[in-house]
């Protein structure tokens, strides 16, 4: 009679145990839940801050690209780039400044009386540049337009002949 | 009876063991969210701080200044790499209310298209940021300048072109003759009284003398001279010599299309010859480099077509 009682309190304070136990590992789970939770919101807001930054990037960086000597008419013009410059840039010399650029891509396009169709330069009525492209595939665009100048000389007259272009970048997106 | 007793004892003991356990858990586990939070403000800080040095190029203006307001107090990090066109990696840490004053650094971004100039680490809640070209004899990039709010600077001396300059960097920060901030860093031109910072030299080129040494610079490298750390001026000043001679190569690459279609120039030996002389110069070579800057200014300005700046 009393070792069937004890075996009882002892099958009690197992039963105690266990519950225990059991509330111990759903309170673990319950924290472990919750972290992972709180983690993601935080890191679904990290990848859109990571996003609009870029964005920003590229925005501005249209302004820095179309004011660097490397590309720009001169230090008075705004928004000017040098057809001349540009054809350089275009057949080569961008792949010394591979490391520079803060953007996925460089294009300028003329877009005034042109054909639809890109027509890489320097080829005869080409009215396309492809100034640098790092390959990156999943990319969004950003653009703005800018006149497309090179310095002619006719007779004693010098002037700047001028088209209407379209400075392109492309921003890196997470892939 | 004893066996209830001991089973108490046992169901409170196991209590408190896994109650602490949690509790040391749910600590560590806060204390590292913070950090990782904290960690993930300081990179995007710094991103923003790269985007700010992006709008404050001068472009066509002869200079700009603005400031950068920060929550709490904030350490900028500024490292500089000299390789080719190299960079500036600007990393932030803000102040921590938990063990290490300091935060651990946020990822660092770099920045290749600016010249950043400041001391290596600089703190402050407040800070201001100018930009001033570098013309050399064409512009080649925006010079910029990060320097705290809270430490004030004193102009002392200063006449003529120099003093117009200082004049138009607007540096709320910054006295002009009849100094009241005692605590200020006192630059002088020429020979002064208790100046921490001397300048010989005028608006074209000369040098900055602080902490015993001897800084070289050209146009508006003067100011990057007085607020940097001589480090990263040098360090930047290599970046941009080199960036000076890539530009030279494109425009005598840029004389023969020119001469092409007519629109000729004698620009091209001249070109070459500079981007031999600048590609793999250092700050201490700046004066005589300035010279020559000025000789190809002045025979670009003669050119029928000029290479650069065209005038009509």
């Amino acid at each position: 009679m009393w070792s069937m009682g004890l075996e009882r309190l002892n099958k009690k304070g197992q039963m105690k145990i266990q519950q225990m136990a059991f509330m111990i590992v759903a309170v673990f789970i319950f924290f472990i839940l919750a972290g992972i939770f709180l983690l993601r919101i935080s890191f679904a807001g990290l990848y859109e801050d990571v996003d609009r930054l870029e964005r920003e990037q590229a925005i501005k960086s249209l302004e820095v690209i179309a004011d660097m000597q490397e590309l720009n008419c001169g230090s008075s013009e705004y928004f000017c780039l040098d057809e001349d410059k540009l054809r350089i840039m275009s057949e080569g010399f961008s792949m010394e400044y591979e490391d520079f650029w803060s953007v996925a891509s460089i294009e300028v396009r003329k877009i005034y009386n042109t054909t639809r169709e890109d027509i890489e330069c320097p080829d005869i009525n080409c009215n396309y540049y492809n100034l640098y492209d790092s390959g990156q595939r999943n990319k969004e665009t950003e653009s703005t337009f800018v006149s497309i100048c090179k310095r002619v000389r006719s007779g004693d007259l010098r002037y700047n002949q001028c088209e209407i272009g379209k400075l392109t970048v492309g921003r890196f997106i997470n892939e | 009876m004893e066996d209830k007793k001991a089973q108490f004892d046992f169901v409170w003991l196991f209590a408190i063991i896994a109650g602490a356990a949690i509790l040391t858990l749910a600590i560590y586990g806060a204390t590292k969210f913070s950090d990782t939070t904290r960690f993930k403000t300081d990179s995007k800080i710094a991103k923003e701080i790269a985007i700010i040095t992006d709008s404050m190029q001068a472009g066509i203006a002869e200079g700009k200044t603005s400031s950068i307001s920060l929550n709490q107090r904030t350490r900028i990090n500024n490292i500089c790499f000299e390789e080719n066109f190299g960079r500036n990696s600007i990393s932030v840490s803000t102040r921590s209310g938990i063990g290490e004053e300091w935060n651990r650094n946020g990822v660092p971004i770099s920045v290749r298209n600016k010249y950043i100039f400041s001391e290596k680490i600089i703190e402050g809640k407040k800070f201001i940021v100018f930009s001033k070209p570098f013309e050399f004899p064409y512009e080649v990039s925006d010079l910029t300048v990060i320097i705290p709010k809270e430490k004030y600077y004193c102009f002392s001396g200063f006449e003529g072109i120099l003093l117009e300059n200082i004049q138009s960097l607007n540096l709320p920060n910054a006295q002009i003759e009849n100094c009241t901030i005692e605590l200020a860093t006192k630059i002088c031109y020429g020979p002064g009284i208790d100046c921490d910072i001397r300048v010989n030299g005028d608006h074209i080129s000369g040098s900055v003398i602080k902490s015993e040494e001897n800084i070289k610079y050209a146009g508006n490298l003067l100011y990057a001279a007085i607020f940097s750390d001589k480090e990263i001026y040098d360090c930047n000043v290599k970046r941009i010599l080199y960036r000076t001679g890539k530009v030279a190569e494109e425009l005598s690459i840029k004389v023969d299309l020119m001469n092409a279609r007519g629109c000729s120039s004698n620009m091209k030996s001249d070109l070459l010859i500079w981007q031999h002389l600048t590609t793999n110069a250092t700050s201490d070579e700046l004066k005589t480099l300035s010279n020559q800057a000025k000789n190809l200014e002045s025979k670009n300005n003669g050119e029928l077509c000029g290479v650069w700046d065209w005038k009509d």
